[in-house]
């Protein structure tokens, strides 16, 4: 649990690195909007390939981003299904006749616990998944009709659905991809002051972003502590019998409130701690204070706004025209 | 009649959290331009309690508190807290910045010094104080010494006066311990003074006076050899003298000195 | 033997062996009854992550650990029941404020008994028994223990272990943060917990001085292996302690200046004030 890195800033070089973290947050978000405005499959296959242009000039390992996309799999995934179930429109594709039977059940329970013993091998999870969802479909539609039926149905694809899934996919591949790049590149502390600065319209409306920055820098630096602590605390109440793994519901309430009241009265001493310090260092809530970081809008800013405003312009163009 | 102040001067201060209980009564200390002054106390003797007075973080029931001539009140801690900074105990809770270098310059963004002056500054400090090559680190990549020793950096860049260190080695191990006050004892023949708040007689002896508190009152005001002089005190003090003096007091007790083992372990227990 | 380190190393997630707080290859044995040990080393040299595998808290990445009979390899095993080696090996971590956080000193001392299915009015009784045994009075029974001061809060959290009856003790750095004279007191308490009970304890500490004067066996750590495993005789009669980042005790020091300066035969090796003070009179005495 030591040293946790916080989102997923990996140092660098590269013009992404060299961007204003103001020009990167606004750019992205245009960017997804006008990903949102395309309509067709081929306008968003060019996008993607423009994104992934974009990656490789501002040298950006692929590689990382894909894994960032990792845990983003099983969204994909589902909304892949999701998609291509629910158009039925345009040419029948596939159209296969499936038998849900008491054989084909049990062997579906079969491959399940067959995958699962295997998963234990780390290496090839993706791969045994698609070879469970290949046989599971098998299963289904080649088993021949003896025993128990229970159910038969019609599996059909149509050329909505896989058009529509392969659209939404992409789009969101897009989308995830621009919001990697920005974290990849940019440092948290960044980040926040980019946000900070673009959110100073909004002093005149009361709210000091000044300070929203300073918090939000400051939860981040103790995220790892507190992650850290947290983790002490459990092993320590652990020591004392509280198993957060087992035991029934009233003792994994006790358990959770042996693990929530030790935190809090930490986080508490640390903020009084904090307070002190900060203090006495001079710092005066809403006082104006000079930067470490200085945002800089240079000429790598402005070429990237032109091309992001061009972009933007193309995508609504796109839009409009019959 | 004008009279000479001293750098910092307290007079009768008095604190209670609650009106109850009284944590510290009347002390009176002055602590000259350049001195290092140790303050010894047991746990709960009103230690860390005179510390916080002193910057300002808490408000005394009566007396003054002044710093290079100026009174500290509500309006004048601002100015105080340029002057004199502070180490505390906990070297996590008071590391503010995301990186080492955001950390150094926190106190000087509050003072609003300009960004190339920052630079220049936390380059300077940062050497100064062992860990010019840490700047881009975060606080997880530290150890315990390290941080303090980053708290003293940010404070010197505000160009402070003095330092009190509150308990500042208490959670180190003794290898950083003693390479912290090392590093503290640098600073000292540079000029800074410092005000070292401890229970460990042998960080104690580094200073040039000791003042041991007692259940939040000035029990003593002297230095080390003078103080160790008086065996009887330490322990009305519930403060144990270092090994060595235990030792010269027990063979004295039984009539077995001689003058040659007096020196050695006097040298030795004074630090001297 | 109650626990016997077989080549154990440990790494923290996604950091390599040699790293911070990681062991390597860890042979050694605790019995169960009558030991009084010092785990020593520089922070990040690994006794933490040691005293974490004694009660099997965490698995060691390479070797075994066996703990009452059980052997705790690097993979979960499920005829194991590890909340019952944590039970018989109680581990006191560092600050109390970890662990407390029931709203009376007797309720949290019976969280841990309670845990392990002690019916209520059995784990009452234990509670009492144990803040007996910490030298804290029944009327801390019906105190907030978030109102104590610190040394007492560490002295509840270590009733709060005691309580669950473990065969051995763990304590990491009870010490720390006290004043000497809390200290010495810290230390009268194990000593009297031991002779009361018999039960092993193992104390991690940075305090020379406390190994010397109370325990009789040290296990030295130094970047995460086991560089020294022996008695406090041993350990400080060897040259050159700094290479294992180690101070000699106060009471060696002043008396290897007193032989030096004065050109007498002192025996040096002396564990407390009063040794010493024997040591010189024997030496100076005609």
């Amino acid at each position: 649990m030591k040293n946790i890195v916080i989102g997923q800033y990996a140092p660098g070089k590269g013009f992404f690195y060299r961007l204003d973290p103001r020009t990167k947050i606004i750019t992205v978000v245009f960017l997804m909007v006008a990903v949102f405005l395309l309509e067709s499959i081929l306008q968003v296959s060019i996008a993607l390939f423009v994104t992934l242009f974009l990656m490789i000039i501002g040298k950006i390992s692929i590689g990382r981003v894909a894994k960032g996309l990792r845990p983003l799999f099983v969204l994909l995934l589902f909304t892949f299904s999701f998609q291509i179930f629910l158009n039925r429109e345009g040419a029948l594709l596939l159209s296969q006749p499936m038998n849900i039977g008491l054989y084909s059940l049990l062997g579906v329970l079969v491959l399940t616990v067959l995958w699962r013993l295997l998963a234990r091998f780390k290496k090839f999870k993706g791969l045994l998944f698609l070879f469970w969802l290949a046989g599971v479909y098998a299963l289904f539609a080649y088993l021949p009709a003896i025993g128990p039926i229970f159910k038969v149905f019609d599996f059909e694809i149509y050329e909505s659905g896989v058009v529509t899934s392969i659209f939404v996919v992409v789009r969101l591949l897009i989308v995830i991809s621009l919001s990697t790049v920005l974290t990849l590149t940019t440092k948290p502390t960044d980040l926040t002051q980019g946000l900070e600065s673009l959110l100073r319209p909004l002093k005149r409306l009361g709210v000091n972003s000044d300070d929203f920055a300073l918090i939000i820098s400051i939860s981040l630096r103790y995220i790892p502590t507190i992650l850290d602590e947290a983790n002490k605390i459990m092993l320590a109440q652990a020591s004392r019998g509280a198993d957060f793994n087992e035991g029934k519901l009233v003792e994994k309430v006790k358990q959770i409130v042996s693990l929530l009241i030790p935190m809090f009265i930490i986080a508490f001493k640390r903020s009084e701690d904090l307070a002190d310090a900060m203090e006495s260092r001079n710092f005066v809530p809403g006082k104006p204070r000079t930067r470490i970081h200085e945002l800089s809008f240079g000429m790598t800013d402005l070429v990237t706004a032109i091309f992001t405003v061009l972009v933007f312009a193309g995508a609504i163009v796109l839009r409009v025209l019959p | 009649m004008v009279m000479q102040l001293s750098f910092l001067e307290i007079r009768n201060l008095s604190f209670s959290y609650n009106q109850k209980r009284m944590v510290l009564k009347h002390i009176d200390l002055s602590v000259e331009k350049g001195e290092w002054i140790a303050i010894l106390g047991h746990n709960g003797s009103g230690k860390s309690t005179l510390a916080k007075t002193i910057v300002g973080l808490l408000r005394p029931a009566e007396g003054s508190i002044t710093v290079d001539g100026t009174l500290l009140s509500d309006e004048t801690a601002y100015d105080i807290r340029r002057k004199v900074g502070i180490v505390f105990q906990n070297p996590d809770n008071q590391f503010v910045g995301v990186t080492v270098k955001d950390d150094i310059a926190f106190g000087m963004e509050n003072l609003s010094v300009p960004r190339a002056e920052m630079i220049e500054k936390i380059a300077f400090f940062a050497e100064k104080v062992g860990m010019a090559e840490y700047l881009e680190k975060e606080p997880s990549a530290l150890s315990g010494g390290q941080k303090q020793r980053i708290a003293i950096a940010g404070i010197l860049a505000m160009k402070t006066d003095m330092i009190i260190f509150d308990e500042a080695t208490s959670m180190l191990d003794p290898t950083s311990r003693r390479e912290l006050m090392d590093y503290i004892r640098e600073l000292h023949d540079e000029g800074l003074t410092v005000l070292m708040i401890t229970h460990d007689i042998e960080e104690a002896l580094m200073a040039d006076r000791l003042v041991v508190l007692k259940d939040g009152a000035v029990f003593a005001d002297d230095t080390a050899e003078h103080l160790f002089k008086r065996p009887e005190a330490f322990r009305e003090a519930y403060l144990e003298l270092p090994a060595a003096l235990k030792i010269y007091y027990e063979l004295e007790a039984a009539g077995d000195m001689t003058p040659p083992l007096a020196t050695t372990l006097w040298r030795f227990g004074s630090g001297k | 033997m109650a626990i016997r380190f077989r080549q154990v190393s440990y790494a923290y997630p996604g950091y390599g062996l040699g790293n911070y707080d990681a062991i390597k290859n860890i042979t050694l044995d605790i019995a169960a009854k009558g030991e009084f040990i010092a785990l020593v080393g520089q922070t990040g040299s690994g006794k933490s992550t040691l005293a974490q595998h004694m009660n099997a808290l965490i698995f060691p990445t390479e070797g075994t650990v066996e703990i009452f009979g059980k052997i705790v390899g690097p993979k979960r095993d499920r005829t194991i029941k590890y909340n019952e080696l944590r039970r018989k090996v109680g581990l006191v971590f560092q600050f109390p404020e970890y662990q407390l956080f029931e709203e009376t000193v007797e309720k949290d001392i019976m969280f841990g008994p309670m845990n392990f299915g002690v019916p209520e009015e059995a784990a009452r009784k234990m509670a009492w028994t144990a803040l007996d045994l910490v030298g804290l009075g029944p009327t801390y029974l019906k105190r907030n223990p978030l109102n104590l001061s610190g040394g007492e809060k560490k002295r509840v959290s270590i009733a709060g272990i005691l309580a669950m009856e473990p065969q051995i003790l763990v304590l990491d750095e009870p010490t720390s943060g006290l004043d000497p004279r809390g200290k010495a007191t810290m230390m009268d308490l194990f000593k009297s917990i031991r002779e009361a009970t018999g039960k092993t304890i193992v104390v991690i500490t940075h305090d020379m001085d406390l190994v010397y004067e109370y325990m009789d066996r040290v296990l030295v750590l130094d970047k995460g292996t086991l560089a020294f495993d022996g008695t406090p005789d041993e350990l400080f009669r060897k040259p050159n302690l700094e290479t294992l980042h180690l101070d000699y005790p106060a009471t060696i020091r002043v008396l290897s200046a007193v032989a030096k300066d004065l050109g007498i035969a002192v025996d040096i090796y002396q564990k407390d004030v009063a040794a010493a003070v024997s040591a010189i009179q024997k030496a100076v005495r005609p």
